[in-house]
């Protein structure tokens, strides 16, 4: 019976997880940019939910109708004017790409933003109350009304995304860039534009995590820091780019992570992604798909 | 790799009157700092202070640069062997042995946590090894909170507190710093310098032309991480206090990765200049802005992405 709870709870926790990973997994599928700055969306986000709540009680929900298309058009600008520029720009040595510069420009563009957190909201914990909060569903086991629904968006978010990567033209010139950014461009997809609208779209997508989290979590500005390493354990364990993948490594990360906390305790449960995100960045640098494949 | 100090080239005399010169300069500042207290006296009880943190900074950077540099593998968790130099001292002082006897098993103890997660880690490449090592840095901080038994968990561990003064953390510290500039310099002009700096430019060629390129990465991670534990283990005895979440912070890292990138990666004098403009900024910002230091150190991060990512090393050698 608890083994069940556990499973259940894990796999509601790795819906929320995968719609917090698809961004990042995104912006490293296209750019292989990573981005330090997911963190920080995450973050933002949650406190743009926590204001819009606190001001005007708007659902969190409804909030991200707000939230998500803003973080898309900032994504795109901050692609256009600062990140592409250090991409285009030198390395850290001569020879090297300059993706370690990338990096730590994003790392430096999250610390911004953790200290205007810190400024605006202060580094006490901020809560979304919700008048269904408290409320359960039983579904053979009782299960939080929001987490139930967050999950279900979260489903749907996947569903989503899987139709527009299948089945739209910028899904599919982002995969076509993904793949080959040479012979895309040769095909008439100007790569650049494709670019920044997938950094939007990842930025956008993380947004929409952040404010699903706000719903589940307290947020603080150190909010994002964890939820960027399990972002980044998750799409080591889906293979760093495919969506079934991340989706499976959210779930995988969601129950271990709920095993470790029922087990061991709950500070054990914050030491399970980063010790799975070793393990498998050294053991299988593939993630799970590479263990089907086999 | 004409930038290494190879051997013997067609301007070797040039290049060793430069270095001539290089060293006496190191010489005047290490007498200079040496006098320092002696100077100063009792009043000088706050530079004292302030210079022991600043030698430490100047050690770890150029440590550092040795993998985040020399190698090209940049590690956002160096902060990991500060903490178990300082633990291993801490728990080897309270268990009575002298302070200078701790010095060694310190070095030993973070070299060996080196290799044990180095060994596997440093197969991965570019951001992957980074990401590896904020996870290696943050589940060390947490193993230690955990630990409750060695580490004294979240309370961390109280060192006794003897007569002595802080003379002598000092003189280990300016030691320290001056071991490590020349380790840096050795190693550079050594086999294993040359071997890290072709694993560094291309690590297929270099597999091809024979260097056993994990084993040589391991090496220089070892080192690096001896010359932090041994930062961090005088640390702890300036301190008398070990605390997981002050010698593990994530911030220690990246103060580490701050320093190196504003004085230029990958030289023998950027990350010791870094890190002693990083000692200066840390300063002026606790005093006037203690509310926006992680902010201006991402803006000064920013900015030195976007305008010079070889740091200061290059703006100075494009001016001159």
């Amino acid at each position: 019976m608890l083994f069940l709870q556990v499973l259940v709870f894990g796999i509601i926790l790795g819906g929320v997880y995968a719609v917090m990973a698809y961004g990042l997994g995104l912006i490293y599928g296209v750019m292989r940019i990573v981005n330090l700055a997911h963190g920080a969306v995450l973050m933002l986000a949650a406190y743009g939910a926590f204001e819009l709540h606190a001001r005007w009680s708007l659902d969190p929900l409804m909030s991200a109708v707000l939230i998500v298309p803003a973080a898309y058009w900032a994504g795109i600008l901050l692609f256009r004017h600062v990140v592409a520029r250090v991409a285009a720009g030198p390395a850290l040595e001569p020879g090297q790409t300059a993706a370690m510069p990338v990096m730590l420009l994003l790392f430096g563009i999250g610390l911004c933003a953790r200290n205007l957190a810190y400024l605006v909201w202060t580094g006490d914990d901020r809560t979304i109350a919700l008048s269904y909060g408290l409320s359960t569903i039983d579904i053979g086991i009782p299960v939080a009304t929001t987490r139930v629904i967050v999950f279900a968006i979260a489903l749907a978010t996947t569903a989503g995304l899987f139709v527009v990567f299948r089945h739209t033209h910028f899904g599919r010139s982002v995969r076509a860039v993904a793949r080959d950014p040479v012979a895309a461009e040769l095909s008439g997809i100007s790569v650049p534009r494709v670019s920044a609208r997938a950094f939007g779209a990842g930025t956008a997508l993380g947004a929409f995590g952040g404010v699903l989290l706000a719903t589940l979590y307290v947020i603080n500005p150190e909010f994002g820091g964890p939820f960027l390493l399990k972002s980044f354990c998750i799409i080591v364990l889906g293979g760093m780019e495919s969506m079934p993948g991340i989706l499976a490594g959210a779930m995988t990360l969601g129950v271990a992570e709920t095993a470790a906390g029922v087990y061991g305790g709950a500070a054990w449960q914050d030491l399970v992604s980063f010790v799975l995100l070793v393990l498998i960045l050294v053991a299988r640098p593939g993630g799970l798909p590479s263990l089907v494949r086999r | 790799m004409n930038r290494l100090a190879a051997g013997s080239t067609s301007d070797d005399r040039a290049r060793s009157s430069a270095g001539r010169r290089q060293v006496a300069i190191a010489l005047a500042v290490a007498g200079v700092l040496a006098a320092m207290p002696l100077v100063l006296g009792p009043g000088g009880s706050y530079f004292t202070r302030l210079a022991i943190i600043g030698l430490l900074y100047v050690a770890s950077a150029a440590a550092w640069d040795l993998v985040g540099g020399l190698t090209g593998q940049v590690s956002f968790g160096h902060a990991a062997f500060f903490g178990v130099g300082a633990y291993v001292t801490a728990i080897l002082v309270r268990g009575g042995i002298p302070l200078v006897l701790t010095l060694l098993p310190a070095a030993v103890a973070a070299a060996a946590y080196a290799a044990a997660w180095g060994w596997p880690c440093l197969r991965l490449r570019g951001p992957f090894f980074a990401i590896a090592t904020i996870g290696v840095g943050e589940a060390t901080r947490l193993a230690a909170l955990l630990w409750e038994p060695v580490t004294g968990g979240a309370t961390g561990l109280t060192l006794p507190i003897g007569r002595s003064s802080a003379l002598v953390p000092y003189y280990l510290a300016l030691g320290l710093a001056a071991a490590s500039i020349g380790i840096a310099v050795l190693v550079r002009r050594s086999r294993l310098g040359l071997g890290l700096a072709c694993v560094r430019e291309d690590v297929d060629a270099a597999e091809s032309i024979g260097i056993r390129s994990g084993w040589i990465q391991v090496q220089a991670l070892m080192i690096s991480a001896a010359i932090v534990g041994v930062a961090g283990s005088i640390y702890a005895r300036y301190l008398f206090y070990v605390e997981p979440g002050d010698v593990f912070a994530f911030n220690r890292s990246i103060g580490l990765i701050l320093m190196a990138i504003i004085g230029g990666v990958n030289s023998v004098w950027g990350p010791p200049t870094g890190a002693v403009l990083f000692l200066g900024l840390e300063q002026v910002l606790a005093a006037w802005f203690p509310a926006a230091h992680l902010g201006i150190y991402g803006l000064l991060l920013i900015a030195m992405m976007l305008f010079e990512p070889r740091g200061l090393r290059a703006i100075v050698s494009r001016a001159c």
